[in-house]
């Protein structure tokens, strides 16, 4: 089953997100809106990484800083704890 | 600082997207600086790097008033081009002219539109992340990107704005808020002509802006055109990118 979010980030952009999941975890997820990360590219990889992840705010927080850390990724109007609670709010 | 100042006219987003990406491509070898004016023949909707092309875009809607449609390589939202002068800024990240700082560049390459508006008699302030306000509202919106160490950072200055045309192209979440969308927007959004009274025209602005840039940005201007190599290499991007549906629809 599809799920799907809008989310207006507190102080940021607004985040789109189109989500499958099994047993809590993310199967897939499409990650959309008007906000900037660099580099680009580095979209793909953060949905992929995503794959498998328990849908909790804490875990998805943590996941997330990791990510942005180990891939050198800035984020202008979007950050951990927004994106976590646009993948949380996904109906 | 030394850049190359480009008035292109008016092209049609694919061409205007493929001359900034083969501009910005040649400056990771030749490390040239490249101001470029330019405008939007059709009328365009661009779209931001991250955003949905079907979610975001009345596709039919666009072929129906044949507007073109397209995706940038920047982030930031949806765009309606149609009267404005947008410019683009491409330059080496050398730590002086342009900072690695991203917030400190689109604040630094900000201050150009800010002395050209000025010129016309228009008092304007940055806002961060991306944009520029006039008299409490929107008037400049500006994105940028780094490739192999060279920003490309485009934006436009709004001349006019056509709120309901612009929804009737973009897709909005429920029907019955798009009146509602309307009139936010047009409380957020503003135009040359709508703080002066009057109507300015293309080059009129272009002139100002370039006049802008200069006093702020400290440039000296050597005027110029494409080269082959660049024009060859947008010519390619135009056909096997930005025209295509791997490209516009990708996201």
């Amino acid at each position: 089953m599809i799920k799907k979010s809008v989310y207006k980030i507190p102080e940021g952009k607004l985040v789109k997100i189109g989500l499958e999941t099994v047993d809590d975890k993310i199967k897939k997820i499409k990650i959309t809106g008007d906000f900037f990360l660099y580099p680009e590219e580095i979209i793909s990889k953060l949905e992929e990484s995503l794959v498998n992840c328990k849908i909790n705010k804490e875990f998805l927080i943590k996941h997330l800083d990791n990510f942005w850390k180990i891939n050198q990724v800035d984020c202008f109007g979007i950050n951990s704890s927004g994106l976590a609670e646009a993948i949380l709010t996904a109906k | 600082m030394k850049v190359r100042l480009l008035t292109t006219g008016f092209k049609s987003a694919y061409e205007n997207m493929a001359i900034d990406e083969a501009v910005l491509i040649h400056a990771q070898k030749n490390h040239q600086s490249t101001l470029r004016f330019y405008g939007w023949k059709p009328a365009a909707i661009s779209i931001g790097y991250f955003q949905s092309l079907k979610e975001e875009v009345d596709i039919n809607e666009c072929q129906k008033q044949q507007v073109d449609y397209i995706r940038r390589v920047t982030g930031g939202g949806a765009v309606f081009h149609e009267a404005e002068v947008t410019y683009s800024l491409i330059a080496p990240v050398d730590g002086q002219f342009i900072s690695q700082d991203i917030i400190s560049s689109y604040k630094k390459i900000c201050q150009g539109i800010i002395e050209g508006l000025k010129i016309l008699g228009i008092e304007s302030q940055f806002v961060p992340l991306n944009d520029i306000i006039a008299s409490g509202k929107k008037i400049s919106g500006n994105a940028q990107t780094r490739k192999k160490n060279v920003l490309l950072q485009h934006g436009t200055i709004l001349l006019d704005v056509n709120v309901e045309k612009m929804f009737h192209l973009l897709k909005v979440p429920l029907e019955k808020l798009r009146d509602k969308l309307i009139k936010d927007v047009k409380q957020r959004v503003v135009g040359v002509k709508d703080l002066l009274g009057k109507q300015v025209n293309f080059e009129t602005c272009q002139e100002a802006l370039i006049k802008g840039f200069e006093k702020a940005l400290k440039l000296e201007y050597e005027k110029t055109l494409l080269t082959a190599s660049e024009l060859a290499m947008a010519q390619e991007l135009k056909e096997k990118k930005y025209s295509q549906p791997e490209w516009n629809l990708m996201r």
